[in-house]
């Protein structure tokens, strides 16, 4: 019965930060971090979460993980309340926080996997072979017995997520897990993320890099401003924001008539613009294929600098458009 | 990947933190002041200090720089593990993990205890060394009984300083300003009873107030403390020891509950 049950459920989940500033005269603010998520998650896929910084990322990750309360709402994972059940839970999910901190620099990579394996339980007769697989399956083979002071943030990163797979669990949340990587760190952490679903794992992924939740995740959910704006398919999504074709036409300024005249081409379903450099760029998002590269060229005969040209659109084109949409 | 999880189990938590504590310890050279360098120190001004004292001003002096250096080892060291959480930023992903905290924090008390116990140590030796000769003590197998139930005193108050590092962040700032008082208010260096008596019901709030009165009315034949005695201090002293980690028990739970509830576990 429970394995039928989303790996996680959320209804009207909220988070508001409370906090005093000064020492004598208090200054009380008040941050609504979450404001009403509804999110549900199927079990065995990667379930990206996009958002800007400050957008509510890291918050819902905490409370997912038993780190945080909600203030109001609830969470299931696993088919378990987050705040009722947390004995439950914790030893059947994972946390990557990731970044510079969460390790124990004095001492070895090894010896950090044994202090958490043995916090969690891993049995004692499997722990040093378990350490052994995972150094390997993160390629730290070669400095397991390093102090981790002297590993670079790539080999923390992967450090830290054989920390959060140490245990076997059915959920791991990974939070921005390659933020401040080089590319070459940061596609053997994707490679890793893709291996772990392929053993059954359920990954709730956050991150601001667009190609990485396009690479990653067949479904995803972008946070503004507390907010869930939008969750589905990529391909979905580019529906979402008016078409997945975009014309980008660029040139030293448009008139209003020019702009009402694109806008009137069949398909097209939304125009943005924005200062680039001296010239002025027009991006429209076109639902069909009737529309093409000459049909703008022919609107804007008075441009002998005009430049047009077609691309598909990218996720980052359907987060800026959300977000923007917020105003965040 | 998804298996039945692994059961925790709380005395190998304890022991998994007991064994990194010493790892870290070994790792960190800065440790040698403390709990190396301080006790000779400690040692040769409280021999100085003493030699007025009396007859008996070896063990004045082995009780005075001895509880000096255990004093920092035991009870400074056990708060300030956690607060090294904060600032690792290992305390997200300890507090994350099925074993409840206190028992991390337990095992690292283990370690304090043990290193404090190093240190008076080390004051023995060097007070053998300058004075020529052991003290004389009357009763030295009940000294060195009492001398570890004391640690255990003082690792109660610090497994309640853990659960305020836990809390806040500032914890540190608290517990330098408290440090001298604390350490002067419950006679470690020497006896309560010679402070003002308006302070002598603050110190009795401490447990180690009594086991190190114990101590002296054990070890010093004519000492003159608390009008009730060695066995009236004894029994205070287990009182307040198992109030402290009783309390300790309850305050982890609701430091806990309260930090979740915050959000500021990973500050420092």
């Amino acid at each position: 019965m429970l394995s039928e049950t989303p790996a996680i459920d959320i209804r009207g989940l909220t988070r508001v930060f409370e906090s005093r500033k000064g020492f004598l005269f208090r200054e009380a603010t008040r941050t609504e971090a979450l404001r009403g998520i509804d999110l549900t998650v199927e079990r065995g896929a990667i379930f990206g979460l996009l958002g800007p910084n400050g957008a509510g990322k890291t918050t819902l990750t905490k409370i997912l993980s038993t780190l945080l309360l909600p203030s109001t709402g609830t969470a299931m994972v696993l088919g378990h309340n987050v705040v009722r059940e947390a004995d439950w839970l914790r030893p059947r999910m994972g946390l990557v926080l990731g970044g510079e901190r969460g390790l124990y620099n004095r001492v070895s990579g090894r010896e950090n996997l044994r202090y958490f394996a043995d916090l969690y339980g891993v049995p004692l007769a499997e722990r040093e072979r378990r350490i052994a697989e995972l150094i390997s399956r993160v390629d730290l083979d070669w400095a397991a017995d390093r102090r981790v002071e002297e590993y670079s943030r790539g080999m923390k990163q992967k450090l830290h997520i054989a920390r959060g797979i140490l245990h076997r669990p059915e959920i791991l949340f990974l939070d921005e897990p390659t933020i401040g990587l080089d590319p070459k760190s940061a596609r053997e952490i994707r490679k890793l993320v893709r291996s772990l679903v392929a053993d059954g794992v359920t990954i709730f992924l956050t991150t601001h890099y667009m190609f990485e939740a396009e690479e990653l995740c067949p479904e995803i959910a972008i946070l503004s401003k507390g907010r869930i704006v939008a969750r589905d398919t990529v391909a979905a999504l580019r529906q979402l924001v008016g078409g997945d074709r975009t014309l980008e036409a660029e040139a030293y300024g448009f008139d209003d008539r020019e702009v009402e005249a694109l806008r009137a081409l069949p398909g097209v379903s939304k125009i943005l613009s924005e200062e680039f450099g001296p010239a002025l760029r027009l991006t429209l998002r076109v639902r069909t294929g009737e529309t093409q590269p000459e049909d703008v060229r022919a609107l804007l005969p008075n441009h002998p600098e005009l430049s047009v040209r077609e691309r598909r659109t990218s996720l980052e084109d359907v987060y800026l458009d959300l977000v923007e949409e917020e105003g965040h | 990947m998804a298996a039945a999880p692994a059961q925790y189990s709380r005395g190998r938590s304890t022991v998994a933190a007991f064994r990194l504590s010493v790892l870290q310890f070994l790792a960190d050279p800065q440790w040698l002041v403390p709990s190396m360098i301080a006790p000779v120190i400690f040692a040769l001004v409280s021999f100085e200090l003493f030699r007025v004292a009396g007859p008996y001003f070896l063990t004045y002096a082995i009780l005075g720089a001895g509880m000096m250096s255990m004093w920092g080892q035991t009870l400074y060291g056990s708060g300030w593990a956690t607060g090294q959480d904060r600032e690792f930023g290992t305390l997200e992903p300890t507090i994350q993990a099925p074993t409840p905290y206190l028992y991390v924090v337990l095992g690292r008390v283990l370690w304090n205890v043990l290193s404090g116990l190093i240190g008076g140590l080390i004051v023995y030796l060097v007070i053998l060394v300058v004075a020529g000769g052991p003290p004389t003590v009357t009763d030295p197998l009940g000294f060195a009984l009492l001398f570890v139930f004391i640690m255990v005193t003082l690792a109660s108050v610090g497994v309640v300083f853990a659960a305020f590092y836990v809390y806040t962040r500032y914890a540190g700032f608290i517990q330098n300003i408290g440090e001298f008082a604390f350490y002067i208010g419950t006679g470690c260096m020497f006896p309560v009873v010679l402070l003002p008596f308006f302070t002598n019901p603050i110190s009795l709030l401490f447990p180690p107030t009594w086991g190190l009165d114990a101590l002296r009315y054990l070890s010093i034949p004519g000492y003159r403390g608390f009008e009730w005695g060695f066995w009236g201090d004894l029994l205070g002293a287990v009182a307040t020891t198992t109030a402290y980690l009783g309390f300790a028990g309850m305050v982890f739970y609701r430091v806990e509950r309260h930090v979740l509830e915050e959000g500021n576990l990973s500050e420092y």
